[in-house]
């Protein structure tokens, strides 16, 4: 594969018609996308706070009636309040389909898809789930938009402070519940069937955001940290408050000093509980698990050893300066040898076929077709994210699917394609390989040779 | 994780080994089926096999208990929670074992670190990448073959001996040259090929009419076991399932009966027994063996949901069992006997489950199922649970 596409194949969402031609310093073309500020997107209409909040709070309304309701002896109209549920959560769908198209539409026409990658990596490392829990519909699109675009190119821990405290990761893995035995808040609810402390987030914040699995911590570990994060909670759910936020909740918080991987922190509020996450994301262990992970998605399922050292090291030297650390995934040599190649998951898949087709605007269609190829945007299964190796998606029936909407797409964009010849510049296939006598052959409808070229094995790497 | 090697025999039906030529086995048709189910995110076993009768039950687990009157009673201690109700009739049949207070053999509360045990078959993790299920394909004798019905090919059937995929297609079909010229393409690719065919068979193999015969919701509990019964019931069809479901790392708000995990819970075995009905005269030979990566903390926690534990429960299905019954050393639920103070105590090996299940199923010697589970000899196999 040449230089330029491997730069724009394995950096980037592939290519769009002529940018293989315009481009002629593939390194010095990925380092130029890291200058110059963050990619931010400006919300949907639908997305602005107010109107997630609206639509949050008509949502609880319908189920609290629906509650009373059911308790009531004479239920006299389910069918009115079930469906005044339905509409509610229609509403809260609406939002995060304007939401995944904006998001989609930034992969599909950027003009720098390095960074746009970097987005998707960062978001799914940090993951929060639509398939969890309703109420982290509405703010999907937000926790992109809000906590991964602003700080891609910035520092790790402010990026990871941003999650801890976004509505999305407070409702995900339930931090926003959690409640300091010893609080005063605690107390209070005592006897009245009160909440207590849940160590969800704690958990996944070592395990899967910092320092990983392997990263040295223990369950002492966890349930300290745990307390520590008590009283990080959401307002404008219950309370009356004018949008829905991140806010500190002190009467919530476990009073006291607490230990966390040998370290003490002192009972400072909301302070306490940052210090340890700033201390998490410095931590030797955080950088060679986030560079395991970057290495394993840029270069290879069996990520070198000496290219996750040289990445982790510029994470430790630079405090995390993600600007920085992506620049050295650049510099790597393992990421340009011919040898290394990555399956591309379903959601680079279809981006990739879109900028191939010279695709600009995408409905709602692409949201849904991202779920039929099991990779829905902002619903995995688990909080560890998607998987990102070949082992994880290039199964049979995987590659079927993609046959099939290959077509799908053929059928719907082939005016986009004057001459299925063309998709060759985006394509690393061989002087010998079939696929060019394919695309040549007058004799296969136009369509089914789109459809080829996409569905093929050349187009499934990256 | 390794990059391997498949190679690919396209023998009708048959999927043989890499390491070991064919014609070392006699070819004879293996007729036992082995379905492995997966509950990813750890259930909640106190919740789903309900210790009503341990004295400290209902002060342990507070708003939480059950009422006696929701359950289906089993014995003296234990009880079904109430959407585990369709399991009933196994249970009359004697072809249900319940087994309880039962954990992977290694400590963990990470549901990664506990699902690969549980996937590997083995005692620690990191110790080996290859599932259980396909050591299971290599060690066992006769016709085998495997598939796993997932969005990808779970850990437990990953290793030499290919194994095929199977999920409902949700896409529009595709038919004539098109996919004969696409498998053209694939030729060149060494690393794809035999993916791509084999999803052109196992497309031949199940049928389009499968899938459009089915509901709407096809990721359903349900229909996805339908679909599986109608693949392993054929006569060339695989012996080997693995099939997952998530949906059970209930931190919050799991409620009591018709509450959130019970109605998991209740999709979870009507689609047994529905599997079970489809199966036909298939059943005879099959057993089915329910189980999650861990149990969960004996107590509620502030959220009225439970978090990441130790022991929980898991069942073991089909008429190759001796008979029905509670198969659990229950260490009880006092304060003193929980594990570290807040979970249900192990006493139960997955393994020695696992390896008298797959003995029973495909007739194999101790030795044999010491050799899907590496380091497990100071285990034995619970074999007196099949008949």
């Amino acid at each position: 594969m040449d230089a330029a596409l491997r730069a724009l194949n394995r950096f980037g969402l592939g290519a769009r018609p002529g940018e293989r031609a315009r481009l002629r310093d593939p390194r010095g073309w990925l380092k130029a996308q890291l200058e110059g500020g963050p990619p931010l997107v400006a919300p949907p209409a639908k997305g602005a706070p107010l109107a997630i909040r609206d639509a949050i709070r008509a949502y609880r309304q319908a189920g609290q009636a629906n509650r009373i309701q059911q308790r009531s002896p004479q239920q006299t109209e389910p069918q009115q309040l079930r469906q005044e549920r339905q509409v509610a959560r229609r509403s809260l769908v609406e939002i995060v389909s304007a939401e995944a198209t904006v998001s989609l539409e930034a992969r599909v026409q950027s003009e720098r898809p390095f960074v746009e990658r970097l987005v998707a990596f960062w978001s799914n490392h940090l993951c929060i789930s639509t398939a969890a829990k309703v109420l982290v519909v509405p703010l999907a699109g937000s926790y992109e938009r809000d906590v991964i675009r602003p700080h891609v190119l910035g520092r790790f821990e402010d990026m990871v402070l941003a999650s801890a405290r976004h509505p999305a990761m407070l409702v995900y893995l339930d931090n926003f519940q959690s409640i300091g035995p010893n609080s005063r808040g605690a107390a209070r609810r005592r006897g009245r069937g009160g909440r207590g402390l849940n160590e969800n987030y704690a958990r996944e914040l070592l395990e899967l955001h910092t320092l990983g699995v392997n990263g040295g911590y223990g369950q002492q570990d966890v349930e300290e940290l745990a307390k520590i994060l008590t009283g990080w909670t959401v307002t404008g759910l219950q309370d009356g408050a004018a949008t829905f936020g991140f806010a500190f909740q002190n009467p919530l918080h476990e009073p006291g000093a607490r230990s966390v991987l040998g370290a003490r922190y002192s009972d400072g509020g909301v302070a306490q509980g940052e210090k340890v996450i700033r201390d998490l994301c410095r931590h030797p262990s955080t950088s060679r698990f986030v560079a395991t992970k970057l290495v394993t998605h840029f270069v290879a399922d069996d990520p070198p050893a000496p290219a996750i050292e040289r990445v982790a090291q510029v994470f430790r030297n630079s405090e995390g300066d993600l600007r920085a650390v992506s620049t050295a995934l650049v510099n790597l040599e393992e990421a340009w040898s011919p040898e290394s190649k990555k399956f591309r998951t379903p959601q680079d898949w279809m981006v990739a076929a879109l900028r191939a087709l010279d695709v600009h605007e995408v409905g709602p269609m692409t949201v849904a077709t991202m779920r039929q190829l099991r990779q829905p945007l902002w619903a995995p299964q688990a909080p560890k994210g998607f998987a990102d190796s070949m082992q994880d998606w290039a199964d049979p029936d995987a590659l079927l699917n993609r046959a099939e909407l290959a077509r799908t797409l053929a059928r719907r964009l082939r005016g986009n394609v004057d001459d299925p010849r063309t998709l060759l510049e985006a394509i690393d296939v061989p002087a010998a390989d079939p696929l060019r006598a394919l695309l040549a052959d007058a004799s296969i409808a136009a369509t089914d040779r789109v459809a080829l070229a996409l569905a093929g094995p050349a187009f499934q790497w990256r | 994780m390794h990059r391997r090697t498949f190679v690919r025999n396209m023998c009708l039906g048959g999927l043989a080994t890499f390491a070991l030529p064919r014609v070392t086995f006699a070819q004879v048709k293996q007729a036992g089926r082995f379905v492995f189910v997966l509950l990813r995110g750890g259930f909640d076993g106190l919740a789903a096999v309900v210790p009503y009768g341990d004295p400290d039950y209902r002060a342990l687990r507070g708003v939480m208990a059950f009422e006696d009157s929701d359950l289906v009673t089993l014995d003296d201690t234990f009880a079904l929670a109430p959407g585990l109700a369709p399991f009933r009739e196994l249970w009359e049949q004697q072809e249900l074992v319940v087994l309880h207070a039962m954990a992977i053999p290694y400590r963990t509360r990470s549901h990664f670190d506990g699902q690969a045990i549980l996937e590997t078959g083995i005692d620690r993790p990191m110790g080996s990448a290859d599932g259980w299920l396909n050591r299971l394909l290599q060690v066992m004798p006769g016709e085998r073959s495997g598939i796993a019905i997932a969005s990808g090919l779970p850990l437990s059937m990953t290793g030499p001996v290919e194994v095929r995929t199977w999920s409902p297609t949700q896409l529009g079909v595709v038919d004539d040259g098109y996919l004969d010229r696409l498998s053209v393409l694939y030729r060149s690719d060494r690393t794809l090929q035999g993916r791509f065919e084999a999803a052109i068979q196992q497309q031949a193999t199940v049928g389009e009419e499968l899938m459009a015969a089915q509901g709407a919701r096809r990721d359903g509990v349900a229909p996805l076991m339908g679909a599986t019964a109608r693949i392993l019931k054929q006569e060339t069809g695989p012996n080997i399932a693995a099939i997952e479901f998530s949906g059970w790392d209930t931190h919050a708000n799991q409620g009591l009966t018709g509450g959130a995990l019970d109605r998991l819970l209740g999709q979870l075995a009507e689609g047994l027994v529905s599997f079970r009905t489809e199966m036909g005269s298939a059943w005879t030979n099959t057993t089915v063996v329910v189980m999650t990566e861990f149990g969960r903390t004996a107590r509620p926690n502030g959220t009225r949901g439970t978090d990441h534990g130790t022991a929980g429960a898991g069942f073991l299905i089909g008429p190759k069992v001796a008979r029905s019954t509670v198969f659990a050393d229950w260490p009880g639920l006092s304060s003193a006997a929980l594990f570290e103070g807040r979970d249900v105590k192990p006493t139960l090996d997955t393994r020695a489950v696992l390896k008298a299940a797959i003995a029973g199923t495909f007739d194999l010697t101790p030795a044999q199922a010491d050799r899907v589970f590496p380091s497990s000899s100071a285990v034995p196999g619970a074999y007196d649970l099949m008949g």
